[in-house]
């Protein structure tokens, strides 16, 4: 199907209706036969490992509730952090049989003089809405189909809205890999809609990974599998859409997060191949090829359409930390590399059947690309036996040069109870000093971010404020560590009376 | 700005209907439900043949009708045949039916059997019917 770019009412009356919708929505295949005992897999497997609650269904819709506050709360860290996250796994007697396929819940921890509260809503997605009223799966997901699946008429009707969160000029948006923002009211987490930037992009994917500028600048991309379109979105800093435009990107991979300097967007484009109706589900219509370098597109801020690609090996990347670009166009960035897509691929599609698999084997990377040479290479930047993902850095910095870097790790030469991630840990460029915090056995660290202390000097003083489920006691914590001393622990939790399932990312708005 | 445009009865006047009455007919019930908004025009057009549903022959009935949020009912009289349809709401009234610049359609749209497609529109062995004795199509639009 090609992208019909000058519709009109010759194309409509020729049958050109073009739909030139993302692969997101695939899955023709209704032969992805439900495994009925999925369900009852994963529920025998949890009781023996308990920790898999991480990967249960929210045990309610809603939740809201006062936390219990240990330590000493920092008397300036008031403000809400926002967490989206997969939290419906299972309906009737479907369970998904892939993490990301679970419907996104909002979650927002309010913090203030009269301590922490919590509150939770699912996402009112138009999917969500039509499974919750008939009370059975319905449509196809990222990896997973029930049987005789309704048809998926665009990105939006299986946008389940459930990976990550922005807050941009006093909206408040639930974002998912391929289709709209869900627009959701800061104060009641209730849905508004989906939302558009502009009445030309109604529809236009907007992935879950913005970047935004010290300033309030915003870019994002989207991506179009099937009709191949990498879309870049420019937004300024009071929300107004400022320029978005397209480039073919053939073959398609799979991108999930992307760099942003002060000029160029960096955009890898993994060998992870998308090919129309090659498998039963939007990933599995993918195909890993690890011979195949991985390509790497640098794009003009001011000019979308002035990029070039350059190639690095084959690899495979979720999630950058921040890039910036000095005066000589030499752009660094940071990367949680691995050399296989196997962690989405396998490791969280077994999981949701209580199979466990390892952990994520990715490993931080340092990339450095010379913009006028156009040329590209990249280095490890500590031992291949810490694993990491999660990376963050002060947002006063983002898309400038950074020091610091939080992110999760875990050390695989330690042996662990459950197969996540365990630590937190920050890593400082200039030392090269990683400084790492382990989680009790019975708490499963989820992202952490750096929030910085009102009125200090980017990446001097501030906080790492993250959440963890402890399976242990069935309860959902907030951490606080002092990002000057990861390593002593938290100086403050907030611990909720009830667990949650496993998020994906959270964002800090200051009060 | 990638828009398609449609016949909107403009000669007929706005919100006409204009029906099709044949010779020998078979009656074809056709109807339409899931329209979400009670705004614009709902277009309608029945192909009797490929040719047509690739615009490379005129539809042999083409129907253009208020929208309502209740189901809209049709009926029209064909030759027993072979038949497809296709359906429009053009929401905003703006003669077009709207899409973004990545040419996703923006208002909702539908093709008998409910045939969906699949980054397109659908193929015609995918939309047409059997038009022998009385025949329905319940035809729900997409968002």
């Amino acid at each position: 199907m090609k992208i019909k770019t000058s519709l009109n009412r010759r194309n409509f009356t020729r049958g050109g209706l073009a739909m030139a919708v993302s692969g997101a929505l695939t899955s023709t295949a209704s032969g992805w036969a439900t495994q009925p005992s999925r369900a009852n897999k994963f529920k025998q497997a949890k009781a023996l490992h308990p920790w898999l609650m991480g990967y249960d269904t929210a045990s309610q819709d809603s939740f809201h509730a006062q936390a219990t506050i240990q330590g000493a709360w920092p008397k300036e860290l008031v403000g809400t952090f926002y967490r989206n996250g997969p939290a419906r796994h299972e309906i009737g007697n479907f369970r998904y049989s892939h993490w990301f396929d679970g419907d996104g819940m909002l979650q927002a921890y309010r913090m203030s003089d009269n301590g922490v509260s919590h509150s939770a809503k699912f996402v009112q997605t138009y999917k969500y809405q039509a499974e919750k009223r008939e009370g059975r799966a319905m449509y196809p997901g990222f990896a997973s189909v029930p049987d005789n699946p309704s048809p998926v008429t665009s990105p939006d009707s299986t946008n389940v809205g459930n990976i990550s969160v922005l807050h941009h000029h006093g909206k408040l948006l639930a974002l998912w890999e391929a289709g709209s923002p869900w627009e959701m009211d800061e104060d009641t987490l209730d849905t508004k809609g989906i939302f558009s930037f502009a009445p030309q992009t109604k529809g236009v994917p907007f992935s879950a990974h913005p970047r935004v500028e010290p300033d309030g600048t915003l870019w994002n991309f989207g991506y179009l599998s099937n009709a191949k379109l990498l879309v870049l979105w420019h937004i300024d800093a009071k929300g107004k859409l400022v320029k978005v435009d397209k480039i073919n990107v053939d073959p398609m991979g799979m991108p999930h997060d992307f760099i942003v300097t002060s000029k160029h967007l960096v955009i890898m484009v993994p060998p992870f191949h998308y090919e129309s109706n090659s498998g039963p589900t939007f990933m599995d219509a993918h195909s890993w090829n690890p011979d195949l370098p991985c390509r790497v597109l640098v794009v003009d801020k001011n000019d979308f359409q002035n990029h070039f690609w350059v190639e690095l090996p084959s690899q495979w990347v979720f999630h950058y930390g921040n890039g910036w670009e000095d005066e000589a166009g030499i752009i660094r960035f940071d990367a949680a590399r691995a050399s296989s897509p196997s962690v989405m691929t396998e490791v969280f599609r077994k999981v949701m059947q209580g199979d466990i698999a390892p952990s994520a084997a990715s490993a931080h990377h340092q990339y450095r690309i010379d913009t006028k040479r156009k040329t590209i290479s990249e280095a490890p930047m500590f031992s291949p036996t810490i694993h990491s993902e999660f990376p963050s850095v002060d947002p006063r910095i983002s898309c400038r040069r950074n020091n610091l870097l939080v992110m999760l790790t875990r050390d695989t030469e330690q042996p662990a109870l459950h197969s996540n991630l365990n630590e937190i840990a920050t890593f400082a460029f200039d030392s090269g000093r990683l400084n790492t915090f382990r989680y009790p056995e019975h708490q499963l660290p989820e992202e952490h971010v750096f929030v910085p202390k009102p009125g200090s000097k980017p990446e001097s003083e501030g906080w790492i404020v993250g959440t963890a489920l402890d399976w242990k006691s069935q309860q959902t914590l907030m951490t606080v560590f002092d990002v000057r001393a990861v390593e002593d622990g938290p100086v403050a939790t907030a611990t909720l009376p009830y667990a949650l399932p496993l998020g994906l990312h959270g964002k800090f708005v200051h009060a | 700005m990638m828009k398609i445009r449609i016949a909107l009865g403009i000669a007929a006047g706005i919100y006409a209907m204009a029906w099709i009455q044949l010779a020998s007919a078979e009656t074809l019930n056709i109807t339409l439900a899931n329209i979400t908004e009670a705004n614009g025009l709902v277009m309608l057009e029945v192909f009797a043949a490929e040719e047509e549903f690739k615009g490379e022959q005129p539809a042999v009935a083409s129907i253009s009708q208020r929208a309502q949020t209740t189901a809209m009912n049709f009926s029209i009289n064909l030759p027993k045949g072979e038949y497809g349809i296709r359906v429009m709401h053009d929401v905003n009234g703006n003669g077009e039916l709207d899409a973004n610049f990545v040419g996703m359609p923006t208002e909702p749209w539908a093709f008998s059997n409910n045939a969906t497609g699949n980054f397109g529109p659908p193929k015609w062995s995918e939309v047409r019917f059997e038009l022998d004795g009385a025949t329905n199509q319940h035809i729900n639009l997409n968002k």
